[in-house]
């Protein structure tokens, strides 16, 4: 299409046209005009304006009824018209406006014309184009007195269609044109700053509109939250920018105290209005009303776009209007600290930059009227709360206590103002303790146990991950809402950040003093005070004046500390007294008590004692205390580690607790504190710091009545240390040993499980090197002795020479000749050791401090072995057999003990608990293992024929049994002894004697009518027998059940008979025949 | 009418310092404006290692070798300086160096005498001190102008007194009213039980009692009251005071229950007397009245020395090979 650049040719196009539209008005013609002028440059058409508008302003203007449809699309072609072009003139302007304006009035009806919405929706167009395309002179011009009626029905036009039309295009497009045409428009081309008198001019024409626009806007603002957001936006939008404008501080200031005389006529004169103090008083007041509405309503408007805008909202008329909207100033700070913490995090954004801008200026700290604000409402706010948390629910909850929060933020050290009022701190202490107030009734907490000793060093592994801020998921009475608890966290760290610590944690710590009642609550207070006090998460918007010294902060810490660890602080009833002596798993005991027989045992049990909700705020309180000083640790850093000598064994005797959640959170504590003071793990830290741990368990053992858990954080530092611990705990071993003399009776079975730790950790420290080269050489020997076997099948002459040879010699030394080959060696490995001794002749070299410590503790166990309860005597054994281990390669202390400790082990082994006869046998094993001949006799002797007894009498019994058998205790007893013989057998070195009675005992297990796993057992006792005596057992297999004839190898000898040929179908072929091959 | 209220616990220690790996023989507190901010223990064992130790962390901070593992048996800070003394078995006598973390010997005497004699100094704040160690002779004691190690004089009993070997020394001096020039005396407890005063500055006994039928195997003395305490391997505990002109007196005889004093010291503020028992106790009395305060019961090896701070911090270091430190104020 070509392009008119000229106004000649421009005019030759249009001319037509419009005369065309001037003879008759239809719609086709203004749409013709349209389509011509689209290929009309800018240029040429600024030119012919008036020309080309003249047409469609007579269209608008003839009298006599119009069709809607003409009416817009002159409308349309005007914008367009408008758009491409300025306005130059004065008058041009005026007369457009008011044409535009009149299109939607109906003189009859005194209202908006019911026309139709596209016809509306092109006025408002229009109007907005016009006034865009006014220059700026024209423009300002435009706004004189005169103007005043016009513009007021255009403001009340624009108003009435946002507030009743139904179409949001509509409503959005006559709040956007309001807006330009109160000259507040965002865009580009309009003036920004106008001049101070102009601005003030235009601001004294306007206010006139002011209360107008702000009730209807109001009544958009508060409407239905259905009507969409962008209306409220916009709404909002043009109320704070028309506020902001008519009463910003800045003009009023300068308004003379007399209204100057306009040079008006008189009725024009009337309309305006002076902005002297009464009427901005009396404004203030009334818009106070509507803002507060307007806060009311848009603060929870679930879309967050419109509480964005809000929070411009708030920044406008508080930065600019701060002293004529005095009185609103209260409820538009409460509106933007209440979004300090709104969900979405872009008007969280948006919210902290105002407050920092706010604080940067000074707005808050430097103008009286603002912080005598903040402080006021904080007050009237503490008041209430404790009302406010009771009656409110979780929502409500949370919208409160962000406004606290974001009083805190604004206010930042000046909180002491408030809390140094004693009144005002206990309110909102008493609020914060009962809104905190945990729900205990939960059964499942007394009841999980920990079952796993050993257990530590498993959470090691989430240690990198885990965050310190994570704590054990609790319940509240008040409230369910995560988010609530977290906003209360940050409520009480604030407090520490900005207050005036000493203050706070005297105040909390007396609560805490106060009543069961207040202290768990007041000890969360006081672990978020301490975190608040280090400053590490506050996100702080004042320049923080005087941040708490880390010396002073770690003073206070050390005093809640101590406070928290007191003795009635810290050893509180967690769990019934009798199992908690007994030392039994208790589940059973608290869980069939609270299925089945609760009505029964209970009154009868808790009326003097504890009940289940005083032993689970207990354990509550003891996590809290234990979070607390995860949470000190994370607040000091590294200064912590001096805080580790008292802090430290109490928490790691809280590790050892056999409440489940306790132990859980301990073990979490010493990873917070692992964190804190830069410990790569809690072995790391239990290592390093063993001598602290070392000092609280040797004061502890000291009254052991006072507290009865210290063995077991012995047991657990030893359970996670290494051998460099020993030096150090050398002596409280002493002690515990003289401790357990002393009370032998009552508290045995902690001792033992102690001591049983304590000898597990020296065999483990300690392995002994002769006994690792001796199973290698075994396993060596082994090797050797089954190579050859493989390859002498055959007997030869040479082997029956050395064999003959051998059974002389050995003949003659059972005779009572006795080479001195053997005392020759004897001999010549002693004098090393007697050269050894030289430096020192009259000293016996000290014993290693291990196997000091595994002498005296199985001193301890000899007399132990008999205690009354079944399950010392169980671990005893244990114990025992570790001490064994320990001392096998000192024989000279291992021995003597080994003979004390005899009779008792074979009263252990013939008339106890079969599960003792189990342990015990285990015992046999280990000490036959290690002392090898010492033993023989009196293993002959005392105990192996009543172990062969008791087998053969169990045999028939096992022979008939079903397949439940192998559950019971006697097969397993069974079990045992048959596969401990076999390795007895051959470290004990039996003689034939001997050695026969054990086969007569296993071989009837070798029948196929026994259980597999005891054919399995008996056959590896004879395995072990072929070791000691091969020829002895191949005979007595054979005698049992012979596979084969035996054809002597020369005619001069006798054939072989034996007695196993003659029965065919015995039950004992299978097994026979498979030893029989493992022989050759 | 009285209340059956259960007796309280017996007392504790405050904390207790392990790691010496052997006998701890001799105990110090630092003295000195630094041991406000940094409080510090110095103990010597019987391996011949000299552990300091820091009372804030209750861990050793530093280990001195310089005795040969030869028993240290006397540790002593110098009130003006980061300066210790330690005497050991191996027959010398060592002057550290401690300040600014510095831990060298910048000095050290050869002793002559290979007994147990703890030796004393006497150090009036200025730069000159004098030092007393046992000397030559079995029976004799040297006295040495430090720092520059010039023998003043050697103090030799009598050859018809016959006291044995000196056991334990105590320099003090007159306090300046009494006297118009200081005159330094010593207090020497011998072998067969006597205590000695001597006037170093005219070489000869001023006086002398035999309060002890064992010998004496430490003695302190309190120059505010004039009065000293003894005891010895026997059972007594002997105050004794110094009357006059510089004439022994014997003042009381306190009897224990079990024999074996190893060390006996006064707290500063002259109020309390703690003694090291072979029986492995730590007795405490009132210095005035001698009434038995606490018998502290804690170690399981006999104690070998006690040692008081100037804050009232009492060490004790025992054979067991721990140091326990008590706060004996702590209950009202």
């Amino acid at each position: 299409m070509a392009v008119f650049d000229t106004p000649q040719e421009a005019f030759g196009i249009l001319r037509p046209v419009c005369v065309q539209l001037t003879k008759a008005q239809t719609v086709e013609n203004v749409e013709h005009l349209q389509a011509q002028l689209q290929a009309v440059s800018d240029a040429a058409l600024q030119e012919l304006q008036q020309y080309v508008l003249f047409p469609l302003r007579f269209a608008l203007k003839t009298p006599g009824p119009k069709r809607d449809r003409l009416i817009q699309s002159v409308v349309e072609c005007l914008t367009f018209i408008l758009s491409s072009t300025c306005v130059r003139e004065q008058e041009l302007l005026q007369d457009l406006f008011s044409e535009l304006s009149t299109c939607l009035y109906s003189p009859s009806s005194q209202k908006p014309a019911a026309a139709s919405e596209e016809l509306k929706l092109a006025v408002i167009r229009g109007l907005s184009t016009l006034m865009h395309s006014a220059y700026g002179d024209i423009i300002l011009a435009f706004y004189e007195p005169s103007i005043l009626p016009r513009l007021g029905f255009a403001v009340s036009l624009l108003l009435g269609l946002a507030e009743q039309e139904k179409s949001k295009q509509i409503k959005i497009a006559a709040l956007q044109c309001l807006q330009v045409l109160l000259l507040q428009c965002d865009c580009q081309d309009h003036p920004k700053h106008l001049g101070e008198l102009k601005e003030q001019q235009l601001g004294d024409l306007l206010a006139s509109f002011l209360p107008g626009i702000s009730t209807a806007l109001t009544r958009i603002i508060t409407g239905d939250f259905k009507q969409g957001h962008s209306i409220v936006v916009s709404s909002l939008k043009v109320f704070h920018k028309t506020v902001g404008f008519i009463l910003a501080d800045e003009q009023l200031r300068r308004i003379p105290k007399i209204q100057a005389k306009p040079a008006v006529e008189h009725r024009l004169a009337d309309l305006m209005v002076h902005r002297e103090a009464d009427w901005v008083k009396s404004t203030g007041d009334k818009l106070a009303i509507l803002i507060k509405k307007i806060i009311e309503c848009v603060s929870v408007h679930p879309h967050w776009k419109v509480r964005l805008e809000l929070v411009e909202f708030v920044e406008t008329l508080l930065l600019k209007c701060s002293q004529s909207l005095v009185e609103s100033g209260g409820p538009l700070l409460k509106a933007l600290v209440g979004l300090v913490n709104d969900e979405s995090p872009e008007v969280q954004a948006a919210c902290r930059e105002v407050l920092r801008l706010f604080a940067d200026q000074k707005v808050v700290m430097g103008n009286r009227a603002f912080a005598d604000l903040l402080s006021e409402s904080l007050y009237s706010l503490a008041t209430s709360l404790p009302r406010l948390m009771n009656t409110q629910d979780d929502q409500g909850k949370f919208s409160t206590l962000s406004l606290l929060l974001g009083y805190l933020k604004l206010l930042g050290p000046k909180i002491n103002f408030v809390l140094n009022s004693v009144a005002h701190l206990q309110r909102l202490s008493r609020a914060l303790i009962q809104v905190l107030e945990l729900d205990v009734a939960d059964v499942k907490i007394v009841e999980e146990r920990r079952w796993n000793s050993d257990e530590l060093s498993a959470p090691m592994k989430a240690l990198a991950t885990r965050p310190w801020t994570h704590v054990q998921r609790r319940h509240f009475c008040l409230f369910t809402d995560e988010r609530v608890f977290l906003l209360l966290r940050q409520i009480c760290q604030l407090l520490g950040y900005y207050g005036n610590l000493y203050l706070l944690v005297d105040h909390f710590m007396e609560l805490y003093h106060e009543s069961v009642v207040y202290r768990k609550q007041a000890a969360m207070i006081l672990n978020e005070l301490v975190i608040g006090a280090a400053g590490l998460d506050v996100e702080d918007i004042h320049e923080k004046c005087s941040e708490t010294g880390p010396e002073e902060l770690r003073g206070i810490v050390a005093s809640i500390l101590e406070e928290y660890t007191s003795h009635e602080n810290w050893y509180l009833l967690t769990c019934m007294e009798a199992e908690e002596g007994e030392e039994q798993p208790g589940l059973q005991a608290i869980t069939s008590g609270a299925h089945t027989c609760q009505v029964v045992s209970f009154p009868a049990f808790s009326k003097p004692g504890p009940t289940i909700c005083s032993m689970n705020s207990n354990i509550w309180q003891i996590c809290i205390q234990l979070e607390g000083i995860g949470q000190f640790a994370y607040a000091l850093g590294k200064d912590f580690r001096l805080l580790l000598m008292s802090a430290l064994y109490p928490v790691l005797e809280k590790a050892g607790d056999q409440t489940l959640l306790i132990s859980q959170v301990a073990t979490s504590t010493m990873v917070d504190i692992c964190h804190a003071c830069g410990y790569d793990s809690l072995q790391h830290l239990i290592n390093q710091n063993s001598d602290y741990l070392v000092n609280g368990i040797s004061l502890h053992l000291r009254h052991l009545a006072l507290h009865p858990h210290t063995p077991q954080v012995l047991e657990v530092m030893l359970r996670n240390s290494d051998a460099s611990l020993l030096p150090l705990v050398t002596d409280v071993v002493q002690d515990v040993l003289a401790t357990l003399d002393q009370f032998y009776d009552k508290r045995a079975t902690s001792f033992v499980s102690v001591l049983h730790a304590l000898l597990a950790a020296l065999a483990q420290w300690f392995p002994d090197t002769a006994d690792t080269r001796q199973r290698q050489g075994l396993t060596g020997k082994e090797e050797e002795s089954q190579t050859p076997a493989a390859h002498v099948t055959s007997t030869t002459a040479e082997d029956i020479e050395r064999f003959v040879l051998g059974y002389l010699k050995e003949k003659d030394v059972a005779e009572g000749n006795v080479s001195d080959y053997d005392n020759e060696e004897e001999e010549q490995s002693v004098p090393p050791n007697t050269d050894n001794n030289d430096i020192l002749p009259d000293v016996e070299l000290p014993l290693p401090v291990q196997i000091q410590i595994a002498k005296d503790v199985m001193e301890r166990c000899i007399h132990l072995l008999s205690d009354k309860n079944l399950k010392v005597r169980l671990k005893v054994l244990d114990v025992l057999s570790l001490c064994v281990v320990v001392l096998q390669s000192h024989k000279n202390q291992l021995l003597p003990l080994a003979h004390r400790a005899w009779p008792s082990l074979v009263h252990r082994l013939t008339n106890d608990d079969p599960l003792v006869v189990l342990r015990a046998f285990e015992v046999l094993r280990t000490l036959g293992g290690k002392c090898g001949d010492f033993l023989r006799s009196r293993f002959c002797k005392d105990v192996l024929p009543k172990l062969a007894g008791s087998l053969v009498t169990q045999a028939p019994i096992s022979a008939r049994a079903g397949p439940i058998y192998s559950h019971t205790l006697a097969f397993k007893l069974q079990l045992a002894v048959l596969q401990g013989l076999g390795p007895l057998c051959e470290s004990l070195d039996l003689g034939e004697g001997d050695l026969n009675k054990v086969a007569d005992a296993c071989l009837i297990y070798l029948s196929a009518k026994q259980p597999v796993k005891l054919q399995e057992a008996a056959r590896s006792v004879f395995l072990h027998m072929m070791k000691v005596d091969p020829d002895a057992t191949w005979f007595l297999l054979n005698e049992l059940y012979c596979p084969l004839k035996f054809t002597p190898p020369h005619p001069s000898l006798h054939p072989v008979q034996l007695r196993g040929a003659a029965a065919q179908q015995s039950p004992y072929a299978a097994n026979v025949l498979c030893l029989l091959q493992q022989l050759q | 009418m009285a209340a059956l209220v259960p007796p309280p616990p017996p007392p504790d220690p405050q904390f207790v310092l392990r790691g010496t790996r052997s006998a701890v023989n001799a105990l110090c507190f630092c003295e000195g404006s630094q041991a406000l901010e940094r409080p510090l223990l110095f103990s010597g064992s019987q391996s011949g290692l000299v552990h300091i130790w820091s009372l804030q962390t209750q861990r050793a901070i530093a280990v001195l070798d310089g005795h040969g593992s030869q028993s240290v048996i006397w540790v002593q800070t110098l009130p003006q300086g980061q300066q210790l003394l330690s005497q050991g078995r191996d027959l010398q006598l060592c002057l550290w160096d401690l300040a600014e973390g510095r831990n060298a010997i910048v000095d050290s005497i050869r002793l002559e005498s290979v007994g147990f004699c703890r030796s004393s100094i006497l150090a009036g704040g200025q730069q000159r001190w004098t030092l007393a160690v046992p000397g030559k002779g079995s029976d004799e004691v040297q006295i040495l102008e430090m720092p520059s190690k010039t023998s003043v004089c050697t103090l030799k009993p009598e050859a018809d007194a016959k006291p044995g070997m000196p056991m334990c020394l105590g320099l003090w001096q007159l306090s300046p009213q009494a006297n118009s020039s200081p005159r330094p005396l010593l207090l020497v407890g011998y072998e067969d039980g006597s205590v000695v005063l001597w006037d170093i500055s005219e070489r000869k006994v001023c006086s002398h009692i035999a309060c002890h039928e064992e010998p004496v195997m430490g003695l302190d003395f309190d120059s505010q009251k004039a009065r000293g305490v003894s005891g010895s391997a026997g059972k007594e505990l002997v105050v004794w005071s110094v009357d006059g002109p510089q004439s022994l007196q014997v003042c009381g005889t306190h009897k224990l229950t079990n024999p074996g004093i190893a060390d006996v010291a006064i707290r500063p503020d002259h109020k309390i007397l703690a003694t090291a028992g072979w029986d492995c106790r730590i007795r405490v009395f009132h210095w005035r009245t001698m009434k038995a305060l606490a018998v502290l019961a804690f170690h399981s090896a006999s104690v070998n020395c006690v040692a008081f701070a100037t804050n009232g911090l009492l060490a004790a270091g025992s054979k067991d090979q721990r140091i326990s430190v008590w706060s004996l104020y702590s209950r009202p």
